[in-house]
């Protein structure tokens, strides 16, 4: 009878082969099991990859096909008043004197390169554009300074492009300005409008073959920090510099006659930082000019700045 | 250990390719976080052209809230890399990891759409990073999903 029990009891224990079996269907389920695990998080990942490429694919033909997105045309340039002319080409030397470097954050840097002169004189180079900010900014400072040693004329009043950073500043526009000087001369160059043509801004100035090689070489580091911006100046050179010296957003809002008339009041922040840069072009072009004239050169506010300069 | 709990704390592939993109990610937002904050002393406007970095890590859309894009997206990639990194593995891990990855693809898209229609310009450094982005994403869903699954009663 036990030996009967025995026999039953090991004709119920599983044999080595049904041992296998049962682990190869297990291994095989598990296979199984994987494959579709691998099966739908492929198409969980995939679909949701394909779907965030997919929606980035409709917002780059959306934009290709409309155009959308696009500059616009910001207000067209005409010519300034002749009052806001002569605010900004007389800003008073006391206030100069007294702003000294003012709110400038940065201003030309020296670099060593030959000489650069147009009609045996010392040339200031200016490159920017309509549309820029930065330009609008540094175009009053520019004014100023160029202001001290000849006159500037033909200037044209204009504002920055609307929907950029500092949008729609006001400013004032180079192309077709005439400058009559006995110390230097003036090269500006307006690159593109603030009119929008085919989607782009439209061209202005052409830069001369002489320009272009200038602009490329020096607009570029070691020269300056980054390079192919604009505003970029060059004076004579023997400094250069690029982008706005001082932050545009003291310009925020302000109209043009706004602008002009606080350039003469030492205590604005507009003056502070416009006047400042200014200052610090004047000693630039001094250093352009062997110092000359002594009476703009010599000025405590000119003197002031280049010894930023040579800091 | 369990099996299974030993499984969840090895590496796989697609966990470290997230880890990866999210160490690379995050190289290039300390890039563009410096670009950003040294290129505030001397502003420039950049010549015009479509792809034009400057262009849009100087529009008023880099700041949101007064924060840079940019410091936005290093804190974002630090976050995730701490979390990629962490050797142990949890439930509330694996969530914060896909919530985390989602959010980025959600702001990839919409600075994709800003690049496009309103700054009109393409940045290839943030180009790089919106990539990277929606590689980690793929490889976080592929190493996490499942994860989640796992706690799943086994019909």
């Amino acid at each position: 009878m036990a030996d009967g029990n025995k026999n039953r009891a090991q004709s119920k224990k599983p044999t080595v082969a049904q041992q296998r079996q049962s682990s190869e269907r297990a291994a095989a389920a598990r296979v199984r099991i994987a494959k579709a695990q691998a099966r739908r998080r492929m198409f969980v990942v995939g679909g949701a990859v394909i779907g965030v490429l997919a929606l980035i694919g409709v917002l780059i033909i959306v934009k290709v096909a409309t155009g959308a997105g696009g500059p616009k045309s910001g207000k067209k340039a005409v010519k300034a008043q002749s009052a806001l002319v002569q605010q900004v080409s007389s800003v008073p030397v006391a206030t100069l004197d007294k702003i000294g470097v003012g709110k400038a954050r940065t201003g030309p840097s020296a670099i060593k390169a030959p000489p650069l002169t147009k009609n045996g004189k010392p040339e200031f180079l200016y490159i920017g554009a309509e549309y820029c900010p930065y330009c609008a900014a540094e175009r009053w400072a520019v004014a100023v300074a160029l202001s001290r040693f000849g006159t500037l004329s033909g200037v044209s009043e204009t504002e920055s492009a609307s929907q950029d950073v500092f949008p729609s500043t006001a400013t004032l526009s180079f192309h077709d300005a005439t400058y009559t000087s006995d110390y230097l001369t003036l090269t500006a160059k307006e690159l593109q409008s603030n009119q929008v043509v085919n989607g782009q801004y439209a061209p202005l100035d052409k830069l001369s073959k002489d320009e272009s090689a200038t602009v490329s070489k020096y607009n570029a580091p070691p020269y300056v920090a980054q390079g192919g911006g604009i505003p970029f100046v060059d004076i004579a050179g023997k400094y250069v510099s690029t982008g706005a010296s001082y932050d545009p957003g003291v310009l925020k809002d302000k109209t043009h006659s706004q602008i002009a008339k606080a350039l003469s009041d030492p205590a604005s922040p507009i003056a502070q930082a416009v006047d400042g840069t200014a200052n610090l072009f004047i000693a630039a072009i001094c250093d352009a000019t062997g110092q000359k004239p002594g009476n703009v050169c010599q000025a405590p506010g000119v003197q002031a700045a280049a010894k930023k300069l040579k800091g | 250990m369990t099996l299974d709990q030993q499984r969840r704390l090895l590496p796989n592939g697609a966990r470290a390719v997230a880890l990866v993109s999210a160490v690379a990610a995050l190289a290039v937002s300390v890039y563009l976080t410096v670009e950003h904050y040294s290129r505030s002393i001397g502003f420039a406007c950049p010549e015009s052209a479509t792809i034009n970095c400057v262009k849009v890590t100087t529009s008023k859309y880099s700041v949101i809230a007064g924060v840079p894009v940019a410091l936005l997206g290093l804190l974002f990639f630090v976050g995730m890399t701490v979390l990629l990194a962490l050797p142990v593995r949890n439930r509330f891990r694996d969530l914060a990891v896909l919530a985390g990855s989602g959010v980025g693809v959600l702001m990839v898209l919409w600075l994709v759409y800003v690049e496009l229609f309103e700054v009109d310009a393409i940045c290839l450094w943030c180009t790089g990073v919106h990539v990277l982005t929606i590689i980690m994403f793929g490889a976080v869903l592929w190493s996490f999903l499942p994860s989640l699954d796992d706690d799943r009663p086994v019909r």
